[in-house]
């Protein structure tokens, strides 16, 4: 089975999950090809172990984001089993490769065995599929899902210049300042309760929160008395929400504070007092206060992004 | 003009899934739902509908239940409803085909959906329709605006959001939307009661549904989590965050 | 992106014997409870106000007067009318008032009794919710025995003139319009009075315990003149405010159940996540003796008002199977928000939970629109053939 890759950037170099989708190509006993679009990464990529080649695919079509455009570039030089990260642009251009070759998708995979034999979440989460593929398929695999392939490699780098429609245009870049998510709509929420001292600390939230695209929640304590707006507020009275990760700082874990997170597909608390009720149903407790906690998952945080 | 938004019926989103026999047991889902993301894209439609004077075409490819959902397109607006009957079909690459051929069909031109529905949560549906009717894609659109016969919409940059316009006939694949959802009222129910669903089949839409290289083994729950863990002190974080990447997988 | 929807307690599926209509109609209402009623109902509740918002949404979805056809009203069956009343009274009783006096005390006998012209000038707009209406029928002195009322028409030829007061009226310092109960020349008859008609005011009554979201006012009538056309000419006697009061009845029948239904779902994840003595209070027996009790009570009022609402439809009602209803589900309704309290323990007095709002709410609902007792004796009449109301034969 040839495994083609289509490589992930992160502005001018490749994003951490290229890596790992030729890691898992190589966990399948397999090297692969790795196309760069508009040449980004590819000598980065060339030094990858399991890379048997790299292809720089470049030509005006790569200027913008269209899907249709890139796939159409791409398809060709796609093998029998094409990997792509299941960002939302490895997504759309894995769906059009697929469409374009009559051949199935399999979107966000986070594991994979001999067979080939793949497993994804549905349901938001709230179950698991397995499923097994025969002939040739792309697959999109979840970010962090897989092991990185370290380097080492000196693979040789082709140059092959490509042109598609496009038929996107960009009219006008809307610069605005990234409004925060609401804790109804993410995916991570950052809450504070009042173990977090002052209104004022909640910017060490806030700077978490910016970090890993999170939103931030509040006790009521906090909403009640310290004027925090009551749109942040988590609980019987706030907010209900169901993220797949809620950090509560702070938070001793009233009764009328969990019956508006405790859903939460996992939950992390940090308290300074080793019997807040919040551990009760924490996934993970640290038991700090925040001031020495805060700082270090703040920089903790930020070495995984990068 | 007509506008084709295709819409799934999903499990809702707060229903709990039950797994039986290594299969997600639909009959004990207690309440189904038009997928929440393709509830934006008909919000667009509409809008686009009321300001082009247009005719709005709800698709959908499901079981006969899938029907009630189409009613409910009606009962704030959607004037043709159709339901493409989803006998035979196996995988995403089925569902494609069958809705890019209605898309043909229905002479469509501009096709508005979710940019992934809650239930298997691909993302394939738009990109690959639009592949196969050879139209341009937009996703994670927040709205479509209509000027002087052309298209245009709203997409994340790198730096915040950027306008950009579509040259032909495109997809538009939504996350969600600026605008506010409508309510239906009374007088939409009623007169969504009224309106036929045309059904059709993949027969009717000359579409033949190969058998697919990719079969399901089996649908089991999540993974166990591990049970609750407890640290003493702040040293434990760097440990903490790489359980919540590597046990959780939620970072 | 909607919410999480709600899921109602329905342990015999009663709701899948809704039409398609019904369905989609309790969705509506439903999701716009959950969205725009529940995030501030406590608010209004504490500040004793009806958020006039309410109201327009009320009438953009076409729910008011909803049994009544023609007239730019809804048409919608009875029983699609108490699903209605059921959402509305989930979020509150306050609520569901306002829509209950609106379509039932003060739309209906306007499209039963009154006159074409009547009916083309008023019915429109109150189904739009543009005008409200109140119902004035009881007095200071005069609940239970309304056929003794004192509030007096007299006719001066070229208007009618009333002298009198009315008590307990929801709507009224916020209605454009009363449909008002009075004897001309001793015999009951209704007019519709206008907010600004001289020496007619509606001042609101202050300090309530109950209904706290809903405006409930006097209407006095100080040599108050009126046009003569403003007379309902379709009926005469006590047969015109009890043909209303049935209606607004079998709602409330329905109503109840949905005020149950919230006290229900609070008691029960209350009881799942309060943690004693190691465990949550469910696992506890006394505590699963109440959930039970309140879903078996749920369950057959939900029979009950499903059937009534059937025979509505089908016109095989009489007056006696509304009170039955009535006072049943208002009755079991009041109990559950009592018990469910008790299951809150302390938590259950404050506001961060609906029950005692529920609770005073359901207070007012079990005397109005005939208390208990006079649905009791009702049904004691029905069986007997005695009546048992008051000292004279």
């Amino acid at each position: 089975m040839d495994f083609t890759i289509i490589a992930e950037t992160n502005g001018d170099s490749l994003h951490p999950t290229t890596y790992q989708l030729i890691g898992a190509a190589a966990s399948m006993g397999s090297n692969s090809t790795v196309i760069c679009p508009n040449g980004v990464g590819a000598s980065e990529a060339a030094k990858i172990n399991g890379v048997e080649k790299v292809i720089s695919a470049t030509g005006d079509c790569f200027n913008i984001f269209d899907g249709g455009a890139w796939a159409s570039a791409m398809s060709s030089m796609c093998g029998e089993m094409t990997l792509i990260s299941a960002s939302p642009n490895g997504r759309e251009i894995g769906a059009r490769i697929a469409a374009k070759k009559d051949i199935p998708i399999i979107q966000d995979v986070v594991s994979m065995s001999e067979g080939i034999t793949v497993n994804r979440p549905i349901y938001s989460g709230k179950a698991m599929e397995s499923l097994t593929i025969s002939g040739s398929a792309v697959i999109t695999l979840r970010p962090n899902a897989f092991e990185a392939a370290s380097t080492g490699n000196d693979a040789p780098i082709n140059v092959v210049d490509q042109s598609a429609d496009v038929k996107i245009a960009i009219q006008e870049a809307i610069n605005k300042a990234s409004e925060r998510l609401d804790v109804t709509e993410a995916d991570i929420i950052i809450s504070g309760g009042r173990g977090m001292g002052t209104i004022e600390n909640f910017s060490h939230l806030e700077e978490i929160a910016d970090t890993i695209g999170a939103a931030v929640g509040a006790s009521r304590a906090v909403v009640d008395e310290w004027g925090m707006p009551h749109r942040m507020q988590v609980g019987q009275t706030g907010k209900t929400v169901t993220p797949s990760l809620y950090i509560a700082v702070g938070i001793s874990g009233a009764i009328q504070h969990l019956a508006g997170m405790r859903s939460s597909k996992y939950i992390l608390a940090i308290n300074k007092d080793p019997d807040a009720p919040i551990f009760g149903v924490a996934d993970y407790g640290i038991v700090a206060t925040w001031e020495d906690a805060i700082p270090a998952l703040k920089s903790s945080l930020s070495e995984l992004q990068s | 003009m007509n506008i084709t938004v295709l819409l799934k019926q999903v499990p809702d989103t707060t229903a709990k899934i039950t797994i039986s026999d290594g299969k997600v047991d639909e009959n004990s889902v207690s309440k189904w739902s038009m997928s929440p993301y393709d509830e934006y894209a008909l919000e667009s439609g509409l809008q686009l509908k009321e300001k082009t004077g247009g005719n709005l075409i709800a698709i959908t490819c499901g079981p006969e239940r899938a029907k009630k959902m189409l009613t409910d397109a009606a009962a704030v607006g959607a004037d043709t409803l159709v339901h493409i009957s989803n006998d035979g079909v196996t995988d995403s690459t089925h569902v494609q085909k069958l809705l890019a051929a209605a898309v043909k069909k229905f002479d469509s031109q501009i096709v508005l959906c979710g940019k992934q529905a809650a239930d298997t949560n691909g993302g394939s549906t738009g990109p690959g329709v639009a592949e196969l009717i050879g139209a341009a894609c937009v996703t994670l659109v927040s709205e479509v605006n209509y000027s002087e016969g052309n298209f245009s919409t709203i997409r994340p940059s790198n730096s915040g959001t950027e306008k950009v316009a579509v040259d032909g006939l495109s997809v538009f694949a939504f996350d969600k939307g600026t605008s506010e959802l409508r309510r239906p009222n009374v007088r939409g129910i009623m007169m969504a009661k009224k309106k036929q669903v045309e059904s059709i089949t993949s027969g009717d839409l000359g579409v033949i549904l190969n058998s697919s290289n990719v079969a399901l083994n089996s649908q089991n729950p999540p993974p166990e989590k591990p049970a609750g863990q407890k640290f003493e002190g702040a040293e434990h974080v760097n440990e903490v965050v790489s359980k919540l990447r590597n046990e959780a997988n939620v970072i | 992106m909607r919410i999480m929807a709600y899921e109602a307690l329905d342990f015999y599926d009663v709701d899948s014997l809704l039409t398609e209509e019904e369905r989609m109609v309790r969705d509506m209402v439903r999701d716009w409870v959950d969205e725009e009623v529940i995030p501030n109902i406590e608010i209004a509740c504490r500040e004793g106000v009806f958020p006039d918002e309410w109201r327009v949404a009320l009438g953009e979805m076409g729910v008011l007067g909803a049994p009544l056809k023609g007239y730019d009203c809804p048409g919608l069956s009875y029983t699609a009318y108490g699903v209605i009343c059921r959402e509305l009274e989930r979020g509150d009783s306050g609520l569901r008032s306002f829509a209950s006096v609106q379509g039932s005390l003060a739309m209906y006998p306007i499209w039963d009794f009154g006159s074409e012209e009547q009916k083309n000038h008023y019915l429109p707009k109150m189904a739009s919710g543009e005008w409200i209406g109140c119902f004035g029928l009881t007095e200071p002195d005069y609940g239970s025995n309304p056929g003794d009322m004192i509030t007096k028409a007299e006719d001066m030829g070229d208007h009618y003139l009333l002298n009198g007061a009315k008590m307990w009226i929801t709507n009224g310092t916020i209605a454009e319009l009363a449909v008002v109960w009075a004897k001309l020349d001793g015999v009951i008859r209704g007019f519709i009075v206008e907010k600004n008609d001289p020496g007619f005011s509606a001042p609101e009554m202050k300090g309530k315990h109950s209904l706290k979201a809903s405006v409930t006012s006097e209407l006095v009538f100080q040599d108050c003149k009126i046009p003569k056309d403003r007379i309902l000419p379709g009926v005469k006697g006590l047969r015109g405010p009890f043909s209303c009061l049935n209606n607004a009845r079998y709602g409330i029948s329905w109503g109840a159940l949905g005020s149950a239904q919230a006290c229900f779902d609070s008691a029960k994840d209350y009881a799942m996540s309060r943690i004693q003595f190691n465990h949550p209070i469910a696992s506890y027996q006394l505590v699963q003796n109440k959930l039970s009790w309140m879903l078996r009570e749920i369950t057959k009022g939900q029979l009950l008002a499903y059937h009534l609402g059937k025979k509505k439809d089908s016109g095989t009602w009489i007056p006696e199977h509304i009170s039955l209803a009535k006072m049943n589900n208002v009755d079991i309704a009041l109990e559950i928000a009592r018990v469910a309290r008790d299951i809150h323990g302390a938590n259950g007095i404050l506001d961060e939970y609906p029950i005692m709002r529920h609770m005073a709410n359901l207070e007012s609902v079990k005397t109005y629109e005939g208390t208990h007792d006079i649905h009791n004796l009702i049904i004691g009449r029905h069986i007997t053939g005695i009546q048992a109301f008051t000292r004279e034969a």
